[in-house]
Parts: structure tokens; sequence; C-alpha cells
């Protein structure tokens, strides 16, 4: 026998290649095992938002904040399709563990839900309220979400936006000039420009037609708040059919229909939306059937 | 075992290299066809050692898949709790002020009926399986449909075909249009709106 040469019988190599590989199999399939539960700890955290969004909807609880945190630091990923009849409203959660961000591309989605914030809200606080989108019938609660990370400053605002933000309570949140964050005013040489019918931000111009709209500007991504608000008109575009076809039906019991114009014409505009500026052309008709329903007492619709 | 096997490999291993170790034929013979046997068993230890670990990783896969399944209906249910108390101040089926004043957990069944026909729009819509509208009493009231309604008991507003949880229900103000010789009114009755939601166990 030669001196120095390792002597290995087959059986032991056999046995170490084969347990070498059971090894290896088991190792890969505990890595694969934690990451798909840490993929449905994720999704079951975007589902429960969503969730927990629910009593924020109720309509009785307007512009009054609330707040959520996660266990460890976050990014919610607010996304919007508005393919379909609705679209959906996506939330994708990646969380940090040992210092690296989860990744994951399953998203929970729902159809009844319009989530106004940045594409990427990241921290362990979040903020949320939420104000009714009246078109001119109700036709969602509008939720917006922000993280305690981010301050806005509204300074020279209105009076009853002042009002509204300080019965907001939340943290996040001031009124005045002598405040660090972000910047939301009506001069130019803030972060966020208000103007009469439009927020503007960077060279982006978002349109709007009401304070909860407005708000919707504000806080949200120019290509979020695109998307939610073609969403919002798919509803008012299913609204105004009922409420068209609900005013036929008590036409039969004795009340006028005159309304039913209108609502014919804000059905076949909010088909037709594609673009904040587009609410311009339709805020005459929404004024024009508020009047109408105000005027009809009994028969109102709404 | 596996003394046996080292030995067997041992000896096969030191009878290629010196001739010492040369078994007579019929020996060497018999300690072949013992070596195949071994490497049989052998052969054979592995694969239900593989198999093992494959029916283990199987049971754990079930059990997990089983419990977020589980996590996924519990979901659904709680979705369907706080769905029910929303639902009835949702736009689709809210009185809002056409009624008088505004009235919260009121439903406009006029509109909810104008909402039936165009339901399938509506699909997926409330993440729920079943939603409907039970008037309180008559109990055994029959299904609305434009030809009896008003009198009739039960709005089945929609229903998919699928395993369900138990009903979560409300009770609401159920408002409707009646026409009089005195002129249109409100009507109201107690109802319970009812929702579903599917079983993914």
């Amino acid at each position: 026998m030669k001196k120095g040469v390792l002597q290995i019988s087959f059986g032991w190599l056999f046995a170490i290649i084969v347990g070498a590989f059971i090894i290896f199999l088991a190792i890969y399939g505990i890595t694969k095992f934690k990451g798909t539960e840490q993929e449905a700890l994720d999704v079951k955290a975007q589902e429960e938002i969503g969730i927990l969004l629910n009593p924020l909807e109720m309509g009785f609880e307007s512009a009054t904040s609330t707040s959520f945190a996660t266990a460890s630091e976050s990014r919610i990923n607010n996304s919007c399709d508005d393919e379909g009849n609705f679209g959906k409203q996506l939330i994708g959660i990646s969380q940090k563990s040992f210092n690296k961000w989860t990744e994951t591309d399953l998203k929970a989605g729902f159809s009844n839900k319009y989530i106004f914030s940045n594409g990427v809200v990241e921290g362990k606080k979040f903020y949320v309220f939420s104000k009714p989108f009246e078109f001119p019938f109700k036709v969602s609660d509008l939720i917006y979400m922000t993280s305690s990370r981010e301050t806005y400053c509204f300074a020279n605002a209105p009076g009853d936006i002042k009002e509204e933000i300080e019965n907001l309570n939340q943290t996040n949140l001031l009124i005045g000039e002598d405040c660090s964050g972000i910047s939301v005013c009506s001069s130019s040489n803030c972060d966020i420009r208000i103007y009469s019918n439009y927020v503007k931000k960077g060279n982006d111009k978002l349109y709007f037609s009401s304070d909860a709209l407005m708000y919707a500007a504000i806080f949200s991504d120019p290509l979020v708040y695109e998307c939610q608000l073609k969403r919002l008109m798919k509803r008012v575009e299913a609204l105004s059919l009922i409420y068209s076809n609900k005013a036929s039906f008590v036409e039969g019991k004795g009340c006028d229909s005159e309304i039913i114009g209108d609502l014919d014409l804000l059905n076949s505009h909010a088909g037709d939306f594609s673009y904040s500026e587009y609410l311009l052309r339709m805020i005459s008709i929404v004024e024009g059937l508020e009047n109408s329903n105000d005027r009809s007492g009994v028969c109102g619709l709404w | 075992m596996v003394i046996k096997e080292t030995r067997w490999f041992l000896l096969n291993f030191l009878k290629l290299r010196n001739p010492i170790f040369q078994l007579p034929p019929m020996k060497s013979q018999l300690l072949r066809n013992r070596g195949q046997m071994k490497i049989q068993q052998t052969a054979f230890m592995l694969i239900a050692v593989t198999l093992f670990f494959v029916l283990v990783g199987i049971f754990v896969l079930v059990f997990m898949f089983s419990g977020l399944r589980q996590s996924a209906t519990l979901l659904e249910e709680e979705n369907a709790m706080l769905l029910v108390t929303k639902l009835a101040n949702s736009p689709e089926f809210a009185c809002m002020s056409s009624f008088g004043s505004s009235k919260l957990s009121c439903v406009d069944a006029d509109k909810v009926m104008m909402l039936k026909e165009q339901i399938d729009k509506y699909s997926g819509f409330w993440g729920v399986a079943e939603i409907k509208i039970r008037k309180v009493y008559p109990t055994n009231g029959e299904e609305c449909d434009f030809g009896n309604y008003p009198n009739c008991g039960v709005i089945e507003l929609y229903s998919e075909d699928v395993n369900k949880l138990p009903a979560v229900s409300n009770f609401v103000s159920l408002c409707w249009k009646e026409n009089s010789d005195s002129g249109i009114y409100a009507k109201c009755e107690l109802a319970r709106l009812m929702v579903k939601s599917e079983d993914k166990r």
C-alpha cells in the first residue's frame, strides 16, 4: 500500500456523496420553505391591512385619522390596476428581515377600496384617514395613507382645510410654515402647490373637483392618483346607471324623471374618462345633477 | 450492516491490489453474489431513505398549505364580518338622504333592485360569496323580482357556487318609495343584511 494515499472505500465515498446530496436537498428545501413562509406572511399582512381599512369606509367616520403599526420595518407598495369593471386596488408588503427586504410578487387586490398614497410608503407606523367622495352622489370613501416618517407642512391653508387638518390630530400633518418636511401651499416655492382646480407636483398637474380629491392629489404619486381616479370614474359610471334605472322605476310611482338625461350624460362621460383634466368637463353636469336631486324632495334619488 | 458492508468493500478493494487477498474461485463467486446482494440492499436502503424524506416533505407542505387555507378562510370570515356593517352604508345600498335625512344602516330597496339587474358587473367586487337581504317579517316571504316587489321577503343579490361559511348578518332598515292617495312616501321595514364568505378549507 502506498504511503500518503488516502484510503477511502467505495462504500464510504458513496455514503459521503449521497449524504452530501441529501443534506444539500434538505438545506435547499428549508430555504425555499422559509421563503414561501415569509411570502405567505407578507400576503397575510397585505390582506389584513385591506381588512383593517374597512371601518374607515363606514361612512360615519369621515376625516378621522387612525394609525396602524407593523411588527418590523415595512414597505407598503400601493399600486392600482384600472382594467376590468372596477379595476383593483393592489397592496404589496415587503418587510425587513435580517437587514434585507423580503421580495414578493404577490399582492392583495381589492375592487372596492381606493387608497391614495405614494407608490412605496416605508416605515413602521402608518397613518390613514378617509373622506367621502361625492360626484354628486357618494361614490366611495377615499383612504389617504402616509408614513409617520413623512411630514406634510400646510402653509397658508384656507380656513376649512386648516380646521379639518387640525381636527385630524395626525402628528405628521402640520399647519404653518415653521416645520421641516414636504411643504404644501399655493405659492411656487413649495414642494406641492395647490391651485383652484389642480395640484402641481413637479411638472405634473393633478386636477381635482372636491376637497376629497385635493387631498388625494396631495398625498399620492401622479401615477397612483390618475389610476385611482379612473377606477372611481368606473364606479361613477355603474352608479349613474343604477340611479338612472331607479329614476325610471320611481317615475312609475309618480316622480319626475327629468334627471335621467343628466345621469345618462354623466354615465357617458364617466365611461370616456381617461385622465384627471377630464374632470373639468364633468363639473357642470355634476352641479346640475346635484341641484336637480335637491329639488326633487321626496323623490330624491340619493 | 454498515460494518459488514464496509468490510466487504475493503476486502474487495484490497483483493484488486494484493494477490495475497485473492480468494479461491468458489469463495470469490460466493462473495460476488453476496456483494451484489449488499449493493441491492444499499440501493433499496437509499430509495427508502429518499422516499422517507419525500414523504416528510409532502407532509410538511400539506400541513403548511392547510394552515394557509385556514388563514385564508379566517381572513374571508373577518372580511365578511366587517363588510356586513360597512355594506349597508356603501353607495350601492345606502339610502343616503333619499328618504329624508341621512340615515345609517338604511338600505334603499329600490336601488338594490336596480343593482340586482346589473349584478354581473359587480361579481367579486365585495370579496364575499353571497349577499342577501331578508325582511324580518314575514319570515317566509318569497324571493323578490320585479313582478312581486315590494311585497316579497328576500332580495337575493348574488350567490356564488362555492362552499360557504354560515352567514354573518346585521339588522338594517329596508326602505322604498310607496305611492298612496296622499302622495309618495317612504316605507321602511326591519330586515337582515346577510353576507356569506367562501369556505376555503
